[in-house]
């Protein structure tokens, strides 16, 4: 799920990718850029239980998490593996077709496990523990040994990434998003005012507001905040998903399609309804 | 300086070389001066639908690497005096192409005068179709009515406002136009086939023309002639239309519904 050259992630950074024509072009650049990253916050260390239970989620959309980058987070382990049961999960998590890019987890602890296995330690991607307390209440421990969280995984200094950091204005995207286009509100709400085709994706750490159809994925909350929402005008979406809880349409009900709707998360449970009536 | 119009699609098999001869030749019949550059490196076939094929003596690649001049590449139209191609290389494959060699034979077509520059893009989202489409003012996208020439449709028009010269120097938008071809209004009715309604609805975009499902065109092609040519048929009177329209004229949509038969068609059943 990393952005690739040809998207055009659009977030506040406002990184201008757009070289000057005249200037000659340096042979690098260095600089920070911002990937969605796939999470994978596991609480077992049996390579069999993950491989089985992601293997599952998969079954429905095989193709979406394939070659997808995920950073396996060992924060929620009660005891920290050793490097024959790490190598066994990376082996497992790479079996499904993801590729594992990092570890998280506490930084001093894991250290000398991210050497052995070659891996970075992405800690300032480390999860948001949970949002604000309004939002407690509808915690409920998942029984599922393993949680997929999209998270928006960034160089800058954890500090700026602390829970609950919001820009107050929502970002603003006028134009049709694009079949294989993505934009990303980073710490806010997304507004689409035209239409999200199929094979677009619009995410935001926020809710997503799309005014035009929404063809494609909607995905809010991806810092996992159980409390955004994706409204849209007309859905025809092929996948909607808040705080990493995901549904995918292979037929939309016909009480939804092409109807305004709003998506919002009950616990573990996507709700999806008519707005206005 | 000449206005670069890609035609492109994304998926293959649309009508990206059809549209690209007959909008040429529209363009020229119009008395414009207008160059059309094969980018399809390696499968080349402009210069069949414009019968030309025997004439290649240089292409765009022997240009690009200055092995001949522009000149000497370029073709001149047997019917029209002012349409010119420039073939592309057989033998070669998309590499041989480069953005600054793209840019320099843009540039000194400009500057010979030539008003019109089509630039027929290869299918696919690779070098070939990103140099077709880079420094194009407008794009002409080939839609067929069936979801996944749509599909890749839409990501072409994501790319043209992202990946083109325009998009990245923030000076303008290349100016979008879609066009509908092997449109054939009894399947549209019979809901085979997508309306034109259902495309604008899914792409966000007015059309430029509606060509129908036409048997002229196939025999328009293996006889080396634009199909905008044959006066007869219902798919150059189509085509001229969207030529017209490119032009900033105001036209009514044709072939876009089902023929009423007539009164001794419906009395005897023919």
């Amino acid at each position: 799920m990393n952005s690739q050259s040809e998207l055009s992630l659009t977030s506040p950074a406002g990184i201008n990718n757009a070289p000057l024509a005249d200037k000659p072009q340096a042979p690098i650049d260095i600089r920070f850029g911002q990937l969605g990253v796939l999470q994978l916050r596991i609480r077992t260390l049996d390579p069999g239980v993950i491989l089985d239970e992601l293997s599952g989620r998969f079954s429905s959309a095989p193709g979406f998490f394939r070659r997808a980058a995920v950073c396996i987070d060992l924060l929620t382990v009660k005891t920290l593996p050793d490097l024959d049961q790490l190598r066994a999960i990376i082996e497992a998590v790479s079996r499904t077709g993801m590729i594992p890019i990092g570890l998280a987890g506490e930084a001093t602890a894991i250290e000398s496990l991210a050497v052995a296995v070659k891996l970075p330690v992405l800690s300032a991607l480390r999860t948001q523990m949970r949002p604000g307390p309004a939002l407690e209440p509808l915690q409920a421990e998942p029984e599922s040994q393993v949680e997929i969280e999209v998270e928006a995984s960034s160089s800058e200094p954890p500090a700026s990434d602390a829970p609950g950091t919001r820009d107050t204005t929502a970002l603003l995207h006028t134009q049709m998003v694009r079949s294989g286009q993505r934009v990303y509100a980073r710490h806010r709400d997304l507004v689409v005012s035209a239409g999200v085709a199929s094979g677009a994706e619009v995410m935001a750490d926020g809710c997503v507001h799309v005014y035009g159809s929404l063809r494609g994925r909607a995905i809010a909350g991806t810092r996992g905040d159980t409390g955004a929402r994706i409204f849209c005008q007309e859905f025809h979406a092929e996948l909607v998903s808040i705080a990493g809880v995901f549904r995918i349409f292979e037929t939309i009900p016909a009480d939804l399609s092409g109807k305004p709707v709003q998506v919002w998360l009950d616990g573990e449970k996507l709700h999806c309804t008519r707005i206005g009536t | 300086m000449a206005e670069i119009i890609v035609v492109t699609s994304g998926k293959g098999g649309v009508g990206k070389t059809t549209t690209s001869a007959s909008i040429a030749s529209g363009l020229a019949r119009r008395d414009k001066r207008v160059a059309v550059i094969d980018f399809d490196i390696g499968l080349r076939n402009l210069d069949l639908i414009m019968g030309c094929e025997r004439r290649v003596v240089y292409d765009f690649v022997n240009v690009i690497q200055g092995d001949c001049t522009l000149k000497q590449a370029l073709i001149k139209d047997k019917r029209l005096d002012n349409l010119y191609l420039l073939a592309a290389s057989q033998t070669r494959d998309k590499d041989a192409l480069t953005e600054e060699g793209v840019s320099r034979v843009l540039n000194e077509l400009g500057a010979d005068g030539f008003e019109y520059i089509i630039c027929d893009s290869p299918a696919g989202i690779e070098k070939g179709a990103h140099l077709a489409m880079y420094f194009a003012d407008q794009a002409v996208v080939v839609v067929n009515p069936e979801v996944s020439s749509v599909r890749d449709s839409d990501r072409i028009l994501g790319l043209l406002s992202s990946k083109t010269k325009r998009a990245e120097l923030g000076n303008g938008k290349v100016t979008e136009h879609l066009l509908l071809t092997r449109y054939n209004p009894s399947r549209v009715a019979k809901g085979e086939m997508l309306s034109v309604a259902d495309v604008k609805e899914i792409l966000g975009l007015d059309i430029v023309g509606v060509i129908p499902e036409s048997p002229d065109v196939l025999a328009a092609s293996n006889s080396g002639v634009p199909v905008i040519m044959n006066d007869e048929s219902d798919a150059a009177i189509a085509y001229q239309d969207a030529v017209d329209r490119l032009l900033g004229e105001e036209k009514p949509m044709r072939f876009t519904e089902v023929p009423k038969r007539g009164l001794f068609a419906r009395m005897f059943g023919g």
